[in-house]
């Protein structure tokens, strides 16, 4: 008998599934963000506003990457459904705390895909994950730079717009190009 | 053709030369490319059968599309139960068959 599904798939079929609902969560962070965005900018922090748009950009893009991974090997992707996104914050540190637990939810995502890779011996998944390995760290490492600056500064008043103009800065900081 | 594996009403199985999938449901019989399985396989999937057993689903019945819509079929509880451990035991049976290739 032919391993027809080895023939058009190079994807573990149960990794196929943890992949797409990695996709899920990329969008559910994609609009996550987009919603801290515009609480940023009803609250004219326009610098973590920028912040919060570019990241929901890259989270998008971080879905793509997958979504295309999974089409150009054979599996089926689906265009993920998005809900109950929160729009509340009582401030813009519980924003950047709400944004760091994110990161780590999807690292932990992350590295329980790979370690399933592993024992179904899918190895090219794991390499094309080890690209998200990298970017989780960077991206853990730029929301809690950013948490640092909150013990820092002191954000009554005008503290806060002081604040906020350093938060253009953290992804350089974190990211080094 | 390779039968891969038998649930208690349906039958999936296998045509190497045409490299295609077929299930039977009984009275039909319907052939799939794996992309179309994987499809199906997901669709079943994402049915909520808590609300079969709970009583939300009312009418216990599912309508499912298949192969882009050249089919139509319609399930109930019992069938898709059993669809799912069929598409469950196919796809196992087809990575032990892998491995041991
Ligand atoms: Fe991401
Ligand atoms: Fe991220």
């Amino acid at each position: 008998m032919k391993d027809l599904v080895r023939q058009n798939l190079l994807i573990h079929v149960d990794i196929l599934d943890l992949l797409n609902k990695q996709i899920k969560q990329e969008a559910q962070s994609s609009a996550a963000y987009l919603a801290m965005a515009s609480w940023c900018d009803h609250n004219g922090l326009v610098y973590s506003a920028e912040f919060f748009y570019e990241q929901s950009t890259e989270e998008r893009e971080h879905m793509m990457k997958i979504f295309h991974f999974i089409n150009d090997n054979g599996g089926t992707t689906y265009s993920p459904e998005v809900s109950n996104i929160n729009h509340d914050f009582a401030s813009l540190e519980e924003i950047f705390e709400t944004a760091l637990d994110q990161e780590i939810a999807i690292t932990k995502s992350i590295h329980n895909i790979i370690y399933e890779c592993r024992n179904k011996r899918d190895l090219t998944t794991e390499n094309f994950l080890q690209w998200y390995v990298k970017e989780q760290m960077e991206e853990e490492q730029t929301m809690r730079r950013a948490l640092e600056l909150f013990d820092l500064i002191n954000t009554e008043n005008v503290g806060l717009r002081f604040l906020d103009e350093r938060i253009k800065e953290i992804r350089e900081e974190a990211n080094p190009e | 053709m390779n039968t891969i594996y038998t649930s208690k009403y349906f039958a999936a199985s296998q045509c190497d030369n045409s490299r295609r999938f077929y299930i039977d449901f009984g009275h039909k019989t319907v052939k799939f490319s794996l992309c179309q399985l994987l499809a199906f396989r997901h669709r079943l999937k994402s049915i909520d059968i808590e609300q079969h057993l709970n009583g939300e689903n009312t009418h216990g019945l599912e309508v499912v599309s298949l192969c882009n819509r050249e089919h139509l079929f319609v399930f109930n509880t019992l069938e898709i139960l059993d669809l799912l451990s069929l598409v469950d035991g196919a796809f196992a049976m087809m990575e032990i068959n892998s491995v041991i290739a």
